[in-house]
């Protein structure tokens, strides 16, 4: 069981689930019958891609909770990792929305409750690292940041929401409390995809983790040499 | 929009998707071996250094 959840393995089962999704999309689900027709298979990794900086930013914010009752900097870390992680996949849905955008509206963006509140998460946690930048000591850092993850994770359900409550945008909404509006075929396709992403991410914040404790170490050891 | 149209789109967002993701992968793989390597020489000069240190005491 250890060696299933190791980073290695980790990247390996991700891979898997993301090449098997991807065939799946492409071999398995239809070509969608609405206006969006074949420029709809971006949905099948950019869904996941969104559903994922979403986690890595909630992590983020429980991080930050922990901190502050903790004062651990472990969580800290891994409140850091976890934005920059986030900050990274929202970098891929945004650009993959802009194509996909261009594709169905004929536009590559369009101030809509979905992309502007998403476009302010981003800018908000490119401030969190900012912040973090300009902050010395580390357990002031640890506290500014974390209190500054928890002001801005208050955004993330804003875009989550924001297509359910603000109808009138051109965002699709597609996984409602009545369904997800997909047929077999392509729920399969996109849960495996999901479930790629989501075994990515958890890759990728172990091996952020161990990068963070490595550096920690070497600062560590520099110390004890010049000291 | 046909299949041929929509296929240049699909084609340059999973492109981006899989080069970001790949190149990220790579990066932090590096990086992670880089510091394994730099706190390997810094254990070793730790170990070095109070030998070293009495070695010239006694000189």
């Amino acid at each position: 069981m250890k060696q299933l959840v190791s980073a290695p393995a980790l990247f390996v089962e991700a891979g898997i689930c993301l090449v098997v999704g991807l065939l799946l999309a492409f071999l398995y689900a239809p070509v969608d019958a609405s206006s969006m027709g074949f420029s709809q298979k971006i949905f099948f990794y950019h869904v996941p891609i969104a559903e994922t900086a979403l986690v890595a930013f909630g992590v983020a914010f429980v991080a930050a909770i922990a901190y502050l009752r903790t004062q651990d900097l472990k969580w800290d870390r891994l409140g850091l990792v976890c934005v920059r992680l986030g900050l990274l996949f929202s970098l891929l849905v945004m650009v993959t929305g802009m194509i996909w955008g261009k594709a169905a509206w004929g536009v590559w963006w369009a101030w809509e409750p979905r992309l502007t509140t998403f476009l302010l998460v981003c800018f908000l946690y490119i401030a969190y690292l900012v912040l973090r930048s300009v902050v010395e000591e580390e357990q002031r850092r640890a506290t500014y940041a974390a209190v500054f993850a928890i002001i801005a994770f208050i955004d993330v359900p804003m875009t989550f929401f924001a297509t359910r409550f603000l109808p009138e945008g051109l965002h699709p909404v597609v996984i409602t409390t009545s369904g997800t509006g997909m047929e077999g075929s392509m729920l399969v396709s996109f849960l495996v995809s999901m479930l790629g992403m989501t075994l990515l991410l958890v890759a990728f914040i172990r091996r952020d983790l161990t990068v963070e404790d490595l550096k920690d170490r070497v600062a560590d050891l520099k110390n004890t040499i010049g000291g | 929009m046909s299949i041929e149209e929509g296929a240049k789109f699909v084609a340059a967002a999973y492109a981006v998707i899989l080069a970001v993701l790949v190149l990220y992968y790579f990066m932090s793989a590096r990086r992670v071996n880089t510091l394994k390597r730099d706190v390997e020489l810094l254990e070793q000069e730790v170990q070095r250094r109070p030998a070293g240190a009495g070695e010239a005491g006694g000189e």
